[in-house]
């Protein structure tokens, strides 16, 4: 199983629902197959779960699915002892692991490529329904479940290392432009202002 | 003075705290938990509270983060890779450990305590010093005012009579 198998069978899914991403490889990946408004491509390690929290808790009655990598949470673990104290029933988090620092180009491994386990983990931090998935069939159908379900999910995607988005052209989008995108479609489907202050 | 932090925070529209907890400005925490105009964030790193609360303030929350000032060390990637690289307003609630004024300053504050300002200079985040409550209201709506303005962080560091 590869990240892109999966982004592509999730993104005809995607309605209303707002997307986070993480780092490089998975960023380009999901910008070319999902131009929606409500991506955020934060595209920094260890940044998009604690951001999708936060979009979580705001919109409380919104999916929001956080794409995130095993490096990026291995930075911020912390996210998981805090996600399971709040217990966000509209937040699904995907966890590409593929065991390495692609993005180094090297493909140093990570630790979940020794005796790590994320979702062990994500349930010792209190993360109930937290599972690992290794073929597109377990994905597509957790990934269901959890878009239909009202729980907080945490689903490990083992994944192998695929270099493919290199070949693919990566957004020009700013993160300023991104952010306003992302703000102004807000602000348009949930009917009220979000940025105050006088122009 | 901690009811006139919250009164001054609540007055200012902020309606949610991303916070880890410190000993100068502790007393605002039971006073905000008992607050039904606050929602209350309890984060297990610094680095989180700026984050999370990014992420609410991209829906439209008005959010502060209430940190000991050894936690600008923690989160400085997360304000300069988030906060600051997105433009997210967010007010910093800073209790100033080991700046010169702090009423119970000593060794184990004072060396972390004195990079705080030229750190948030660097990481060109406008801030205030507080030393007393006089004008705190007033303080707060500033620093908020300002947030909006320039869509960034800004931060209140807190020392003074608000460490005794």
């Amino acid at each position: 199983m590869i990240r892109y198998d999966c982004l592509k069978l999730l993104a005809p899914r995607i309605t209303d629902q707002l997307v986070v991403t993480s780092l490089s490889g998975q960023k380009i990946e999901w910008a070319s197959l999902s131009q929606h408004p409500g991506n955020l491509l934060v595209g920094t390690m260890g940044t998009a779960l604690g951001v999708g929290i936060g979009l979580a808790i705001g919109l409380p009655r919104r999916k929001v699915i956080v794409l995130e990598s095993d490096g990026s949470v291995l930075l911020s673990l912390f996210n998981l002892a805090t996600l399971a104290n709040l217990d966000l029933k509209n937040l699904i988090v995907l966890v590409f692991d593929n065991q390495v620092y692609s993005g180094t180009r090297i493909s140093e491994p990570t630790a979940t490529a020794g005796k790590t386990d994320l979702a062990m983990m994500a349930q010792g931090a209190g993360i109930e329904q937290a599972v690992t998935v290794t073929d597109l069939a377990a994905f597509q159908r957790e990934m269901e479940a959890a878009l239909t379900g009202a729980a907080l999910k945490f689903i490990v995607c083992k994944i192998e290392e695929s270099v493919s988005h290199r070949e693919i052209t990566r957004t020009d989008l700013d993160p300023l432009e991104n952010k306003y995108q992302f703000v102004r479609y807000l602000e348009r489907s949930e009917g009220k202002p979000i940025f105050r202050g006088r122009g | 003075m901690a009811q006139k932090l919250v009164d001054g925070l609540k007055q200012a529209g902020i309606d949610l705290v991303t916070y880890l907890p410190e000993t100068r400005l502790n007393q605002i925490l039971p006073l905000l938990r008992d607050d039904p105009a606050f929602m209350l964030v309890p984060v297990a790193s610094e680095s989180e509270a700026v984050t999370i609360g990014a992420g609410a303030a991209l829906t439209g929350k008005q959010v502060a983060i209430y940190i000991e000032c050894t936690g600008l060390y923690v989160s400085c990637y997360t304000l300069v890779s988030i906060a600051r690289r997105y433009g997210v307003p967010l007010l910093l609630i800073v209790g100033y450990l080991g700046s010169m004024a702090d009423q119970r300053n000593n060794n184990v504050y004072a060396v972390s305590g004195s990079y705080v300002e030229p750190l948030l200079q660097a990481l060109q985040i406008q801030f205030q010093v507080l030393q007393t409550g006089d004008r705190l209201e007033g303080n707060i709506l500033d620093a908020v005012r300002q947030m909006h303005a320039l869509k960034l962080p800004v931060a209140l560091l807190f020392s003074g009579d608000f460490t005794r």
